[in-house]
């Protein structure tokens, strides 16, 4: 029987696979990927909550729509953002982002 | 008369002055000086009114104001002088206006000059008179930034860069005032429940009798605020400031800040220290006397080895606080006294001392006493301020310092004979350096380079004539003086001799 | 329901998309600067109206979206910053771009984020509000396209600020998960000291820090605030600091009130941090922009110590604080624009001589620096004052110690800044011109700081409604 405990492992190893996908990529679009990843583990995280705690209520569910589509709106952004960097350094490599130190 | 708001009149002239300056233009440099001179001679003149209009048979704080400022906190805005705080407020005026004329050969950036010239004496006006905590704190810091700027701006460059001397007298006295701050936090936050709080000094005076500040919170709350107050007094460890402040500042600047913002330290430690903390003060009493005797000793012996004429007189001030902070250690009433009219006459001879060191400088552009010599044959006005000012910092009787100097170690020697006997013996120290000074660079022989150097006439008189005269009448009649720092301590005897000041340590090597 | 209570909110939606519309049908070459006047005559208007709504206190939506005096402080505190910030900054945007409307409207757009977040009562209403907020400074930040440092700040921003988001949200989904609602209060009621809880709690506290600035969250501070259009540091500093206090108050003094033992002790060692390092590394800044940027996180380092208090005068301490350190920024922010208007960058060298090209800049440049570094009788200091006051009391004494000694400290830097406006030479002879209207935000600046450090009673007291209206 599949209950809350394995959604939730799931997520959280989505979650630290995310976590740790931005910290060692080394392009951006890698790392806003990862977040992504980190954003669906939160996803999954509501879901199984709202079915298991609250299933009489859809609080949970509604939050994961909301996270959906801030991501969305996170990604264009970002997505707008990596454009700008490119043009700017012909790379994406989030190393060459070293124009300001301490 | 009984309700005209006298203190706020004096408190508010230089403000005006500054708001008036603020918006003259720049190139006005002689109204700029006028106005300036004004102001501060109003001040004046309403502060000798003050001083001469105090009924010393009353004692007690006189020409009160009290208006509630900010209800929740407990904070009004309380004005009030008594005997402690009159003389020092006098102290200031006289310094203050002098300053005025002493800088009146400022050409560059005089109108900015000017405003923080004022500000420096609004912040000592207002430390003087509030009796409220927090209206006290509003002044406390006031000097400090226009001191960086000045000193920066119009300062000179000896022995350290003026830039050094001047973040240097910044760090140490805004660090020292961060403990300070601490220390009123936690006096504020003990003295009294949430609810009944406040920052009046004469009701968090009654916190003591009404046993809500238990010993320790005493003890520590008090180590904090002489953190403060002793590194705005220059009490060793915390005086290395003071020399090269003093140094690279302008004339101005040094009169008064060694005459003036120095005292403010003092007066604290009295105000607030022993009034509202008299059990820290009474475990303290010890180290601050020990403290003293380095202070007389160590720098009496650093000043023998100076050549420079400003660090002399400021490393001999900081051995002048010795005096004062073993007056203040020795706790009764007789040494306190002395210590408050040391203060004054520390002020006003410290002050004399620099504006004099400032004129032979224009003059001759050196401040090296080995390169002086002989000045008494071109100018014998300049030559008689430094025998004024100088006979005074040894103690001649006659002149303003001898009075408070021996009441102050009457009163300390019952206490603390040892420490005593090493502080008296500082006096010997300090006549063999402020004799050789004198000696080289007014006597001796006539040296044709000062042929040129012209006496001090016109406006460099102003500062001559008015601290001169005051250093001789209070000399000649130290009762003027005596007798309104009498009737500030009236009210605090009780308080002293509840304390029982026992002799510790080597306080009672001789008994 | 009574949709009225979001009037203030709406009206600056419509303000921000009317301002779009203008800024379609207005001809190409001409110039921009009424729609900046019409969104500051819009703002002011919302202003007035908002004090219409005082002594309200209702929800709307099934309690998710509050407002009363605490949202309404903020609110205001919001708007007057982008008031001011609008002022001072005309000729600056005009030199930044040429659709200075879109500028205006996205600007005006994350003002609404940060409404939302001030009257914000459960989690879901606080994360959209938040993001509504940052994604759009992720554009602002990387708005000037002239620079590369621009981009590179956006992007920098754009991911730290969406990983700390994905953290924040993982906390949420744990806390929900483990009180079966999100609204505050019902957290509240069904809170308990379970592992899961506390790791929720703590990945919250992580988000919102990370917003705030808070030591070792900054990171992206520094960079974000040099890359980024003067107008938007500012911003940065002064209102979105602000909204992150906003909802970090609200969360953890309605929510998660009764774990206060678990969170007390951290939030002080972060608070003892970001004075600590904000305050050591400022020193050897060069930059303006980047020095403000360090300077800012010690700030937030002094507001989050309110926190310690856990009570009315600790929250009213951080909410006077807020305002005060919006006068002080918006001062120096005014200032920096000036002097890049002049000379087109940045650098603490830029202001030499400042004190004879204008006296008045200097003279309110060294007044918002010392406010900041708390010195008496500017606000700073009374901030300081309430703030430590009410740590104290609740027996966070080291705090205040530390606090005080570390502002004394940051004099240091303030006080390199101040000898360079006064005692270097100017670069040039040129002569030095600032608009009006950024004269007059430096004045408003001035007076107020000057006020609010002399006289503080009103606006404590406004401060203490405010905050007494949390619980």
């Amino acid at each position: 029987m599949i209950g809350l405990v394995h959604f939730l492992t799931v997520a959280a190893i989505v979650f630290a696979i995310g976590l740790y996908g931005v910290l060692s990529k080394r392009t951006i679009v890698g790392i806003l990927m990862s977040i992504e990843l980190m954003l669906n583990a939160v996803n999954i995280n509501l879901i199984a909550f709202s079915r298991f705690i609250t299933p009489e209520v859809l609080t949970g569910q509604i939050f994961a729509i909301f996270t959906i589509t801030v991501a969305a709106a996170e990604v264009a952004v970002g997505m707008a953002m990596i454009f700008r960097v490119y043009y700017d350094r012909n790379t994406v490599h989030a190393a060459r982002l070293d124009e300001m130190r301490w | 008369m009984v309700d005209f708001p006298l203190l706020t009149t004096i408190l508010l002239t230089p403000i005006w002055g500054i708001l008036v300056l603020s918006f003259m233009p720049r190139e006005a440099d002689k109204t700029i000086k006028m106005i300036s001179a004004v102001t501060m001679a109003i001040a004046l003149g309403l502060t000798l009114y003050a001083y001469w209009a105090y009924d010393v048979s009353l004692g007690g704080l006189q020409y009160i104001e009290n208006v509630p400022w900010i209800t929740e906190l407990g904070v009004s805005y309380a004005l009030g002088v008594d005997g402690i705080s009159l003389p020092l407020l006098l102290l200031t005026m006289l310094v203050g206006f002098s300053t005025i004329f002493v800088s009146w050969n400022v050409e560059k950036r005089s109108k900015e000059f000017f405003i923080q010239l004022l500000l420096l004496v609004v912040g000592a006006i207002g430390t003087f008179v509030s009796q409220d905590l927090f209206i006290f704190l509003l002044f406390y810091e006031l000097g400090i930034i226009p001191s960086y700027i000045m000193v920066v701006v119009w300062g000179s460059s000896e022995r350290v860069s003026k830039e050094y001397a001047a973040m240097k007298l910044t760090i140490y006295l805004l660090l020292g005032s961060a403990f300070m701050l601490a220390g009123v936090i936690a006096l504020y936050v003990n003295a009294f429940p949430a609810g009944m709080r406040t920052f009046s000094m004469q009701v968090l005076a009654q916190a003591h009798m009404m046993g809500n500040l238990s010993e320790d919170v005493q003890v520590f709350t008090f180590f904090l605020l002489l953190l403060g107050f002793g590194s705005t007094l220059s009490m060793w460890p915390f005086y290395s400031w003071a020399p090269d402040g003093y140094a690279a500042a302008p004339t101005g600047v040094s009169m008064l800040h060694a005459g003036v913002l120095k005292k403010i330290g003092g007066y604290g430690l009295i105000r607030i220290g022993l009034l509202i903390l008299p059990l820290g003060v009474k475990f303290w009493a010890p180290f601050i006397a020990f403290f003293a005797v380095v202070n007389v000793l160590y720098a009496a012996f650093v000043t023998i080895a100076q050549k420079d004429l400003k660090y002399i007189v400021g490393y001999s001030s900081i051995s002048h606080m010795g005096y004062i902070l073993i007056g203040f250690a020795a706790l009764n009433v007789i040494s306190i006294d002395g210590a408050i009219a040391n203060m004054f006459a520390h002020g006003i001879m410290s002050a004399l001392f620099f504006a004099m060191i400032g004129l032979v400088y224009d003059k001759t552009n050196t401040r090296q006493v080995l390169s002086l010599g002989g000045l008494a044959h071109q100018m014998p006005r300049v030559a008689t301020g430094f025998m004024l000012a100088g006979m005074s910092s040894l103690g001649l009787p006659g002149l303003a310092g001898f009075i408070p100097e021996f009441t102050t170690f009457v009163g300390a020697f019952k206490v603390y004979p040892l420490h005593t006997l090493l502080a008296i013996s500082g006096i010997v120290f300090t006549a063999l350096y402020i004799l050789r000074v004198l000696a080289n660079v007014l006597f001796g022989p006539r040296r044709a380079e000062f042929d040129t150097c012209r006496d001090a006439s016109g406006v460099e008189l102003v500062s001559l004539v008015l601290l001169g005269t005051v250093l001789v009448v209070v000399g000649v009649f130290p009762q003027l003086l005596m007798g309104m720092v009498n009737s500030g301590m009236e009210p605090v005897m009780a308080l002293l001799v509840k304390l029982h000041v026992t002799p510790t340590l080597l306080g009672g090597v001789f008994q | 329901m009574n949709i009225a209570l979001l009037t203030s909110e709406i009206a600056v939606v419509i303000l921000a998309l009317l301002i779009i519309v203008f800024d379609l049908l207005m001809p190409r070459q001409e110039a921009r600067r009424s729609l900046g006047y019409f969104a500051v005559c819009g703002l002011l208007g919302i202003l007035v109206y908002t004090f219409n709504q005082h002594g309200a206190s209702a929800t709307v939506y099934h309690g998710f979206f509050v407002v009363d005096k605490f949202a309404l402080f903020f609110k205001q505190l919001f708007i007057v910053a982008t008031i001011l910030t609008l002022l001072f900054s005309f000729d600056y945007i005009e030199g930044l771009t040429h659709n200075t409307g879109e500028f205006y409207a996205l600007l005006l757009l994350s003002l609404v984020g940060m409404m939302v977040m001030a009257s914000a009562n459960d989690l879901l209403t606080v994360f959209v509000g938040l993001e509504l907020m940052t994604i759009i400074f992720y554009i602002l930040v990387g708005f000037d396209l002239r620079s590369s440092k621009s981009s590179e700040a956006g992007t920098k921003y754009l991911i730290l600020g969406s990983a700390a988001s994905a953290v924040l949200l993982y906390g949420m989904s744990w806390v929900y998960g483990f009180t079966g609602s999100i609204v505050l209060s019902e957290i509240a009621a069904h809170i308990t000291a379970s592992p899961a809880m506390l790791l929720g709690l703590g990945l919250m506290l992580a988000g919102f820090c990370f917003k705030m600035s808070i030591v070792p969250f900054h990171m992206w501070a520094p960079d974000v605030y040099e890359g980024a259009p003067i107008p938007v540091t500012a911003m940065l500093a002064m209102a979105s600091k602000a909204a992150g206090v906003a909802v970090l108050l609200r969360v953890f003094l309605v929510a998660f009130a009764d774990l206060q033992a678990y969170w007390l002790t951290i939030v002080s060692l972060l608070a003892g941090l970001s004075m600590i390092v904000g305050i050591i590394v400022a020193i050897w800044q060069t930059n303006t922009k980047r020095m403000l940027a360090y300077s800012s996180i010690a700030q937030a380092g002094y507001i989050l110590s309110g926190l310690l208090a856990a009570d009315a005068a600790g929250v009213k301490g951080m909410l006077f604080y807020a305002v005060l350190y919006m006068v002080a920024n918006v001062g120096a922010f005014a200032v920096t624009t000036a002097v890049n208007n002049q000379y087109g960058s940045d650098k603490i060298d830029d202001l030499s001589g400042l004190s004879q090209k204008s006296p008045f800049l200097a003279v309110v440049m060294t007044v918002s620096l010392l406010s900041m570094a708390g010195l008496p009788p500017m606000a700073g200091f009374v901030g300081k004052m309430y703030i430590f006051m009410a740590i104290t009391d609740k027996g966070y004494f080291w705090i205040a110690m530390l606090g005080l000694v570390m502002s004394m400290v940051s004099v240091y830097y303030y006080m390199l800044v101040v000898k360079v406006m006064y005692s270097k030479e100017a670069k040039n002879q040129q002569e030095f011109t600032a608009s009006v209207s950024l004269r007059i935000v430096a004045l408003i600046s001035l007076i107020a700081t000057l006020f609010i450090g002399i006289y503080p009673g009103p606006l404590a007291e406004l401060a203490n409604a405010a905050a007494r209206s949390l619980w």
